[in-house]
């Protein structure tokens, strides 16, 4: 069989036996091979993001993986299986046509209506995504993405903010830019898909402006008009709910406070880490 | 200090304390390198065993490992072949476990086989008509098998996973995953089947052999009915231990349930067959070879209580404990059967290897004691503290339970 084998005879069994086994490391190596070359077809192909988020999302414990349609209580239960891109969903399209939440949908055209929800600023002109950031729609055609005013209270005064330089492309899901606080090291899912145009830093408040892709934004998967409210009211919770296994407070009754500007100044001994993994949907 | 590397929102002891807890079981591991080094490099003399007694305490231990470990090829078999959901929180340990005692086992017999360096010839020379090079081709092949699977795992690190490269590879080879499953089990099995097989077919040994389907004897589908029953019930008993001994909850009750049903349904199929099995070699097999079934009994300590322990103790009451829902239910009856059943099948290969070549079986032979020398025994225990210090590793750096995070969520739920 092999050089210097000079004993060995092929017969039934021998044919049996090493067929089956060495049949078994061709399959295993070509199921290892197939991985390394979907890999590399992965990463040639820019989809690093978009496994970034799946393996996210998968990771994310189910209660925070329900559908948008439960926070409006359109359902009981269902987890989200398109990973929070409702573009793809065909339950939300038919519940869309019939829904009266179409009614509230933001007017397309800049020029905000303020609207306090739990006395934070989300206003209505604006579409918002379940890892808090926000998109607008500006009458250039581009959109520009911000942090919400939940998500700006949790990480407060940022230590450091990395935002992707005019050119890059983001990806709704994908990461839009990098906030560090204390311990936290977070990347703020970007809500839309589009070219980086334009930035800015702390001085203007952090945001991003895009140039959305050829055919135009569709912003369905995103949360706006009489949806936002439930879903915050989801988050409150979740935050409280953090904060408390965290170590940054005691089981406590809501009182109806509002948040504090800086909520990571007002929880030192909590491991923020932990907790904006959690309200930034990074598990 | 290496905050990092853990995965965010689960707790992890301190880095000082983490090093107090491995410290004694690296100090186990490297005594236990000295002694195999010590058989590697002086020989075989420097155990008890000799020609005649030729299996000892590696050889058990290579066996029993091997059986709990089957849990690894079971559970992927049961989640990623027949869908059973259920056990995904379970996988990652069961991979973890059957990494652990694969290669634990195929150290040990590398120390025992000696001479490392021809290692091989076995696959260069195969002598296809050998079971042990059925069990050689099965292991070596598994091993790889298992090593893969654990990529995975190590791939999902925090820190490792923000390396693009890392995190698109883990995603694809997770996806082709169940290919694995299904070759591993296929190894698994006859890798058991293969263990059992080279007792059954040793005609020399009328306490060993038995009759069987065309070339497997009955030992070669009792060895793979048992380990597929105690694999899940050896998951069982270690997710218990790590819980215990982290004091929180890693895995949902539905999971254990699961397990432990699928535990006792086969066990009570083993004790069955092994009871068919242990009648006809008493009556038929037995008496074929001139010998009556309670003479290998004659020999204390091993008496019939073995047997007893071994069907009923260790065999029908953990089958009938994990197949009444009350009881699996509780906690403690839970777990005592686990570590019951887990017994029965060390006890098995406990019979199958040192009952064996204890029994003499011509006229002018003796009954055998063998007690392990220092050197086996440190070799042994190095293969456990190897263990413990994998899954140590493992537990603190990735994700071996996927629904802790969510289940600690819910205790601090009021």
């Amino acid at each position: 069989m092999f050089p210097w084998n000079y004993g060995f005879h092929w017969g039934a069994a021998s044919y049996l036996f090493l067929g089956a086994f060495y049949t078994v490391v061709a399959v295993v190596a070509t199921t290892l091979l197939r991985a390394l070359l979907r890999a590399r077809r992965d990463l040639r192909g820019n989809r690093t993001e978009r496994i970034r988020w799946h393996s996210d999302f998968n990771d994310l414990p189910a209660a925070d993986r329900v559908c948008r349609h439960v926070l409006t209580g359109e359902f009981k239960h269902r987890e989200c299986p398109h990973a929070f891109d409702c573009r793809e969903c065909a339950t939300h399209a038919k519940l869309m046509e019939h829904a009266k939440l179409m009614e509230h949908r933001p007017a397309t055209t800049p020029g905000e209506s303020e609207s306090e929800i739990f006395g934070m600023q989300f206003p209505a002109g604006r579409y918002y995504h379940r890892g808090h950031a926000w998109a607008r729609p500006e009458s250039d055609g581009t959109v520009t993405i911000g942090l919400d005013d939940l998500g700006a209270r949790l990480l407060g005064t940022p230590d450091a903010v990395v935002l992707p330089s005019a050119g890059t492309q983001v990806r709704a899901n994908g990461t839009a830019f990098r906030v560090r606080r204390r311990e936290a090291d977070v990347r703020i899912l970007s809500p839309v898909d589009g070219e980086v145009v334009e930035t800015g830093g702390a001085d203007r408040g952090y945001f991003l402006r895009v140039k959305p892709p050829a055919g135009g934004m569709d912003m369905r998967h995103l949360l706006s008009g009489a949806e936002v409210k439930p879903w915050l009211m989801r988050e409150m919770e979740r935050l409280q709910m953090t904060l408390t296994m965290e170590g940054g407070s005691v089981p406590s009754l809501a009182d109806g406070g509002v948040p504090v500007r800086d909520i990571a100044a007002a929880y030192p001994r909590a491991d923020w880490d932990a907790v904006c993994g959690e309200m930034f949907l990074e598990p | 200090m290496d905050k990092a590397y853990i995965t965010r929102g689960v707790k992890r002891c301190s880095t000082p304390r983490f090093l107090l807890w491995i410290a004694p079981w690296a100090a186990l591991l490297v005594f236990g390198i000295y002694c195999a080094g010590l058989c590697l490099v002086k020989g075989l003399n420097q155990t008890n065993m000799d020609n005649r007694f030729a299996f000892g305490l590696w050889i058990f231990l290579d066996l029993t490992v091997i059986a709990l470990g089957a849990g690894a090829f079971f559970t992927g078999f049961l989640l990623y072949i027949l869908k059973f959901k259920e056990l995904k929180a379970v996988i990652n340990s069961a991979v973890v476990i059957g990494l652990v005692c694969y290669s634990g086992a195929m150290a040990a017999l590398m120390v025992d086989v000696g001479q490392p360096l021809r290692a091989w010839f076995t696959f260069w020379y195969p002598n296809v008509h050998s079971m042990l090079t059925e069990v050689t081709f099965c292991i070596s092949c598994y091993l790889a098998v298992l090593l893969i699977e654990y990529l995975p795992i190590v791939l999902r690190n925090r820190k490792l996973r923000e390396v693009p490269g890392f995190l698109v590879f883990e995603f694809e080879l997770h996806k082709l995953i169940y290919v694995l499953a299904g070759v591993g089990t296929f190894l698994s099995f006859f890798h058991q089947g293969s263990l059992g097989g080279l007792y059954g077919v040793l005609r020399g040994r009328p306490f060993a052999f038995r009759e069987g389907i065309f070339v497997w004897p009955s030992t070669f589908f009792l060895f793979i009915l048992s380990a597929a029953a105690v694999g899940p019930s050896f998951i069982i008993l270690t997710t218990s231990l790590v819980e215990k001994i982290t004091k929180k909850r890693l895995v949902k009750r539905r999971a254990f349930d699961l397990l432990a049903r699928i535990s006792g349904l086969l066990l009570a199929v083993y004790v069955l067959a092994k009871t068919l099995d242990t009648l006809i070699w008493i009556n038929r097999t037995s008496p074929a070879h001139g010998f009556t079934a309670s003479q290998y009994y004659d020999w204390k300590p091993f008496g019939t209580w073995i047997l007893f322990a071994e069907i009923v103790l260790c065999g029908m009451v953990p089958a009938l404990i994990l197949l009444t829902p009350r009881l699996r239910a509780r906690r403690a009856w839970l777990i005592s059967a686990a570590a019951l059943a887990c017994s029965g099948v060390a006890l098995n290969r406990f019979v199958q290897t040192i009952q064996t070549l204890a029994l003499p079986t011509l006229s002018f032979d003796k009954f055998l004691s063998y007690t392990p020398s220092w050197q086996e025994t440190g070799t042994f225990l190095a293969v456990a503290a190897y263990g413990v210090l994998v899954y140590s590793f493992s537990f603190r750096y990735f994700q071996v339970f996927p629904e802790e995070r969510e289940l600690e969520a819910g205790a601090g739920r009021y």
